[in-house]
């Protein structure tokens, strides 16, 4: 009896993410012909973004390996918090404080050991990451600020931090090129790129997201943290109740999730750019909000989700590469495939979200 | 508003709900269930909790389609697919968990859903008319203004009830309306309800307390895991018989117990005060020990100050002033966890807002208190298997109905939610057992069980603070009794020497005694 109640569950939970694959895919299908149609009434050959995309699946799936890496880690970034129902809008800011302590270490270390002055590199990222993650979280919790808003400001300290860093103190003044960067840093700190993906810049950075991926899904699954993560988000004066600290929880949550941003910053500094660049960031963050979103805030579903939407990214490159549609078209193109694809995945979140609140406490 | 009895001919039911099966994965929540309600009687629903009482009003109601049956209305065959469909055929619900707005006003609330109009805006002075009359004429006030989450229950169950008036329903479903109503409120809820049958309208009463079926109905049905086990018209029927019937076997409430003997002290509070949530205060100087081998209970009308005193034993509200002695040390600064460790356990009088997390599974309700324990947890890491185990042996031994612990809380019943809460609270053997309305909900047979589980912590040498608003629970299970009023204890009464009708005064604040220092 037990035995088929469990296999019961079991069917109706396979029955569902059948179920909701079968739909993504018709979104995805749908979210193709809108861009289609832009691009047709704009007067570009419509099977452009099409073409880019198949290209970024077959032949130059190395690009797709290097977008889908920080879309990955960006993504897992958001789902620890989310379990909790803190929203951390933060990740690029966070990335940006990585990236920055990353070069700031990996220009000290010119002849240190290759192992350990990686390992400095990243740990000083994700240190720096988490630090300015507990901002907010400690706003939120001494000061019940919400973190949806600081968060989100932010974002634009940290960018403009690294912009002046990058045209001040750090500023690369050996070449005489006038761009606004930091030295090349040593290449004992670089991050190997993976040869057989070569001449694309899809790196090791890969492989620490898939580690990532299991490592958060083995907390939620397996440790204690992941176990309070759950109760505070679904009730949190529960979690008081039974000693659970929702502070305690939340800054560490926030913290956590700011080191995995900062990876992001360290793997872009360290694998990708050899070096801190003004603005190295396209929104990495943001776009992890919809990994994580059509992911479901699963963790394991984030790299697939991650892996779509790095296709999407190279897709992009892609076709401005094989047409002559601009870039400015381009952005557009992936701005409808983004928005039609995340309409349908949020649009029932956001239902429940409502009704939760209209509802309040079930008092 | 006038009485509007209707009477159609050969139509002397109001409501037939006809065979009716609805199946859970591995539970029949009704299984070929037949109710039939007159017009203008009131109808007792009554059977042990998960017996599938909420699950035919929600039938009845619209808001679960069942899997085959008829429903008939007045003679006529329906199909209620919807909330809104059941509000046009007339029917309200009263819901075991209230469902209003809370951050809406209660005009709102009773409005919604049939909101008068003028010039396209909404006539706030005819819906005050309207529903004024209302108030005035079943003498149900409150205040239309405020805030739903500003209300008391009994409140905000007024508001469900003028609801329903305000909809002219002919029929109205009460799920289990009294169990969190104070005696006042439930003397006054049967004569309101009596009002409506009079006038002709049917109602559908559940309820777990057999004392209000006799007083109220006129015909009951028994249903027993989904079944309907009998019916009855109430004149032909007892207390005793209905318990039989309803829980299978004969219930006996009067639970023997070992000779009081009271042990040393393990609990002494002293001189709390406290505020409320509202920044008010609602602990004045409240000093109180409980000692091994005793039930200590405390008796008032909800709201007097009871809740504060619970959490600031349980260590989630800072007192103001005093302090909380646990077993010989000063608790008073320590964290809730520090103090379950330390052997105190807790049974939150709201299991909804406080003591379970509804959208998580049953399992991880039960675990609370374990999950990072040695023997289910290394170094952060848990070991979901021994948790498992552990959840499905307190089910078994609690007999929480749901076919596996993997289920989500929300779809246990009222009564098996709160078995969940016991389950977790007293599996760790604790030294003092804070329980608070620990019956709210349950049926006869569990109460019988819970009951019992008190008294073993008791006669174990441990020590129980109950606190309850059933003045029945106080008398049957407490050693000594402490009355509380407008924050204070106001009597202190030893068990046998004083009556319902004394602590009665106590409570509504006719008496008082000097709160003496006890021993
Ligand atoms: N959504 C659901 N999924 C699975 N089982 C459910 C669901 N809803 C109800 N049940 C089960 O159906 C049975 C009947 O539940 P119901 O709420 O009708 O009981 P009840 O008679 O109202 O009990 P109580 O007196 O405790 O309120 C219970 O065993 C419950 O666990
Ligand atoms: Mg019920």
């Amino acid at each position: 009896m037990e035995r088929r109640v469990r296999d019961w569950l079991a069917a109706a939970e396979m029955r569902e993410s059948l179920e909701i694959s079968a739909r993504r895919i018709g979104m995805i299908i749908l979210a193709l012909l809108f861009a289609a149609i832009f691009l047709k009434v704009s007067g570009y050959p419509p099977s452009a973004v099409v073409r880019g995309i198949f290209l970024s699946l077959t032949r130059d799936a190395a690009g797709t390996v290097r977008w889908a890496t920080p879309l990955i880690l960006s993504g897992l970034a958001v789902c620890v918090t989310y379990k909790a129902e803190i929203y951390n809008l933060g990740v690029d800011g966070q990335l940006y404080m990585g990236a920055a302590a990353a070069t700031v270490v990996a220009l000290l270390l010119p002849d240190a050991d290759p192992f350990l002055s990686r390992v400095a590199v990243f740990a000083a990222a994700m240190a720096a990451g988490m630090l300015f993650a507990l901002i907010p979280a400690l706003l939120k919790v001494y000061l019940d600020t919400n973190e949806v808003v600081s968060t989100m400001l932010l974002n634009f300290i940290a960018a403009l931090y690294v912009d002046y860093l990058v045209t001040g103190p750090l500023r690369d003044t050996s070449t005489g090129a006038n761009l606004n960067a930091s030295p090349i840093i040593p290449r004992n700190t670089w991050l190997p790129r993976i040869s057989y993906l070569a001449p694309s810049s899809a790196n090791v950075g890969f492989y620490i997201a898939l580690i990532a991926a299991v490592a958060i899904a083995f907390m939620f699954k397996k440790t204690t943290l992941g176990y309070e993560i759950k109760i505070v988000g679904a009730n949190s004066r529960f979690a008081s109740y039974g000693g659970i600290r929702p502070q305690r929880t939340t800054l560490q949550v926030m913290g956590l999730s700011g080191a995995i941003a900062g990876i992001v910053g360290a793997v872009e500094v360290s694998a990708v750019q050899h070096r801190l660049l003004a603005g190295f960031n396209p929104d990495f963050g943001f776009d992890g909000i919809v990994v994580s979103l059509l992911a479901n805030h699963n963790p394991a579903g984030v790299v697939f989700s991650g892996l779509f939407f790095g296709a999407l990214k190279n897709g992009g490159a892609n076709m401005e590469r094989i047409t002559d549609v601009p870039s400015a078209v381009t952005k557009i193109v992936m701005a409808i495939i983004i928005l039609t694809i995340s309409a349908r995945a949020a649009l029932p979140k956001l239902r429940q979200m409502l009704k939760r609140s209209a509802r309040g406490d079930n008092a | 508003m006038s009485g509007r009895a209707e009477h159609r001919t050969g139509a002397a039911y109001a409501v037939e709900m006809l065979n009716i099966r609805k199946e859970y994965p591995g539970v029949v929540a009704a299984d070929d269930a037949s109710l039939y309600v007159k017009e203008g009687e009131i109808h007792g629903l009554i059977g042990e909790n998960g017996a599938g009482k909420s699950t035919m009003m929600n039938i009845l109601y619209g808001m679960i389609k069942p899997d085959r049956g008829i429903i008939r209305l007045y003679g006529r065959d329906v199909v209620i697919g919807s909330p809104r469909m059941a509000i046009e055929h007339g029917i309200s619900m009263v819901h075991q968990h209230f469902m209003l707005m809370p951050n809406m006003s209660v005009l709102r609330n009773v409005i919604l859903g049939r909101t008068p109009v003028r010039r396209g805006l909404i006539d706030v002075a005819a819906a005050k008319t309207a529903i004024g009359a209302i108030m005035e004429e079943y003498d149900l006030h409150v205040d239309l203004d405020s805030n739903v989450y500003q209300l008391s229950v009994g409140e905000k169950q007024r508001v469900e009830i003028i609801k329903a008036l305000y909809r002219e329903s002919r029929i109205l479903i009460l799920d289990e309306p009294t169990a969190v109503l104070t005696p006042s409120e439930t003397n006054k809820l049967m004569e309101v309800l009596t009002k409506l049958k009079n006038q002709g309208r049917s109602l559908i009463f559940i309820t777990h307390k057999l004392r209000e079926v006799m007083a109220l109905t006129d015909n009951i049905t028994v249903m027993r895991r989904g079944v309907v086990t009998g019916r009855t018209p109430k004149s032909e029927t007892e207390i005793s018989a209905l318990s039989t019937v309803m829980v299978g076997r004969e219930v006996d409430l009067e639970i023997p117990r070992k000779p009081y003997r009271p042990g040393e002290c393990v609990l002494d509070a002293r001189g709390i005060s406290a505020l409320n949530s509202r920044g008010l205060p609602a602990l004045r100087d409240v000093s109180l020990t409980v000692n091994r081998s005793e039930i200590v209970g405390i008796a008032g009308v909800e709201g007097n100050g009871q809740s504060e005193l619970v959490e600031v034993i349980a260590g989630m509200l800072s007192p103001t002033s005093g302090s909380v002695i646990y077993k010989g040390t000063d608790i008073t600064g320590t964290s809730v966890r520090y103090r379950r460790e330390n052997g105190i356990s807790h049974v939150p009088e709201d299991r909804l807002r406080r003591g379970v997390a509804k959208t998580c599974t049953v399992s991880d309700n039960l675990i609370l208190n374990r999950y990072y324990q040695k023997g289910y947890a290394k170094m952060g890491i848990i070991d979901n298997r021994k948790l498992r185990d552990l959840s499905e042996r307190l089910r078994e031994e609690f007999a929480i109905k749901t076919p596996d612990t993997g289920y989500k809380l929300s779809t246990l019943s009222g009564g098996n939610m709160q078995k969940v809460v016991f389950a977790r609270e007293t599996q760790m053997i604790p030294d003092l057992l804070i329980a608070a309305q620990p019956s709210r909900g349950i049926d006869i047979g569990a109460m019988e069980y819970i009951h019992g589980q008190i008294i073993a912590v008791r006669d174990s040498g441990r020590s129980v603070l109950l606190v309850s608003a059933e003045l029945d629970e106080i008398l049957s299970l407490s050693d000594r009794i402490l009355v509380m009023y407008e924050g204070r204890i106001v009597a202190r009464l030893p068990r046998g020497e004083t009556d319902e009708r004394e602590i009665g005064e106590y409570m509504m604040g006719a008496r008082s005694k000097d709160g003496e220092a006890c021993a």
